[in-house]
């Protein structure tokens, strides 16, 4: 029974922590980087409506960090298992560091997403399409 | 209950002494409250923006209701998320409460709350300020419409994104089966 438990005691919730920081800080980054740009082009779009579709870019950029959380969180959690593999307070604090970088990392990158989507739709209007989103992947990866 | 390596720190020992189910608990309030707080701060900020617009512009109120229905969305998702883990609660004798097992089992309730309330928070701000942007920008040019729509929609998965975890790292609460 869980005589099988082998590890320490308090480690999982540093783990499951990390799992949780994984998440809702790139979700915060995400949700930031979304929501500014997608104001900019939606202020944008009332004078140059053809100009939308093309400056969604930002936007995919911002939402595809969520899902670089999605699958750290997933990692960690299921890596928690002290069952079958010890699980001591190393790898307790191994799951928590990696899960706050992948987090705050996203985090930092969906602001960056967002505040140069919000400048970059903006702009991008006043002159002719010349294919600017390469400046929209400042993403960690 | 064997002192393990880990007792000797004191995080660890304030930790053992906390109760799963209080760890349990807690972790569901977050996942519905916060969940319910991001859904309500996104619906207001939608809401009052959409009713701003629409004295100039009335033809727009029913079609931007869909920003207030994702809004509403991870609201939803917050109560599924609850229920869900609520019922991975078991009770388990009084002399097992402090196993390892069982604050494993609360940790990861808690941690499943706190990424389903937090993520929905975010998701519900997000898809809130599109919204209003979108009911705006609507009343100037009604063709914007479905282009922000689609803004929208990958704001409402970071939602998504957190029931899926939620669920997934819920799977891990399982407690000690009772020994007679």
């Amino acid at each position: 029974m869980s005589s099988t438990f082998s590890g320490d005691e308090t480690a999982p919730f540093f783990g499951f922590l990390g799992a949780a920081a994984a998440l809702v800080f790139s979700c915060m980054g995400a949700a930031y980087g979304t929501a500014k740009s997608g104001v900019g082009v939606a202020s944008m779009g009332v004078m140059r409506p053809e100009l939308v579709m093309k400056s969604i870019v930002p936007v995919v950029m911002a939402g595809v960090l969520g899902i670089y959380g999605l699958i750290i969180a997933v990692i960690i959690s299921t890596g928690i298992n002290p069952k079958a593999k010890s699980y001591y307070l190393f790898d307790g604090y191994a799951h928590l560091s990696s899960g706050l970088a992948c987090g705050l990392a996203g985090l930092s990158a969906g602001m960056a997403i967002g505040i140069v989507g919000d400048a970059g739709v903006s702009f991008g209007s006043l002159r002719p399409y010349r294919g600017h989103h390469l400046v929209f992947s400042g993403r960690p990866i | 209950m064997a002192a393990t390596f880990g007792d000797s720190s004191s995080w660890s020992t304030a930790l053992v002494k906390i109760s799963p189910y209080t760890f349990s608990a807690v972790g569901i309030a977050i996942a519905i409250g916060v969940s319910v707080l991001g859904a309500a701060w996104g619906i207001y900020i939608t809401g009052s923006s959409l009713i701003g617009a629409a004295i100039k512009a009335p033809r727009i109120t029913s079609k931007n209701l869909i920003s207030v229905i994702f809004c509403e969305a991870v609201a939803i998702y917050g109560v599924i998320v609850a229920i869900i883990l609520q019922t991975k609660l078991e009770s388990v004798p009084s002399s097992q409460i402090y196993e390892p097992e069982s604050l494993r089992a609360g940790y990861a309730i808690f941690a499943s709350g706190i990424i389903v309330g937090f993520a929905n928070l975010v998701c519900g701000l997000c898809v809130g300020i599109i919204g209003s942007s979108c009911a705006l920008s609507d009343a100037q040019n009604s063709s914007l419409f479905v282009k922000i729509l689609v803004i929208e929609i990958f704001g409402s998965a970071l939602g998504l994104f957190g029931v899926i975890v939620g669920i997934i790292m819920s799977a891990q609460a399982t407690w000690p089966a009772k020994s007679v």
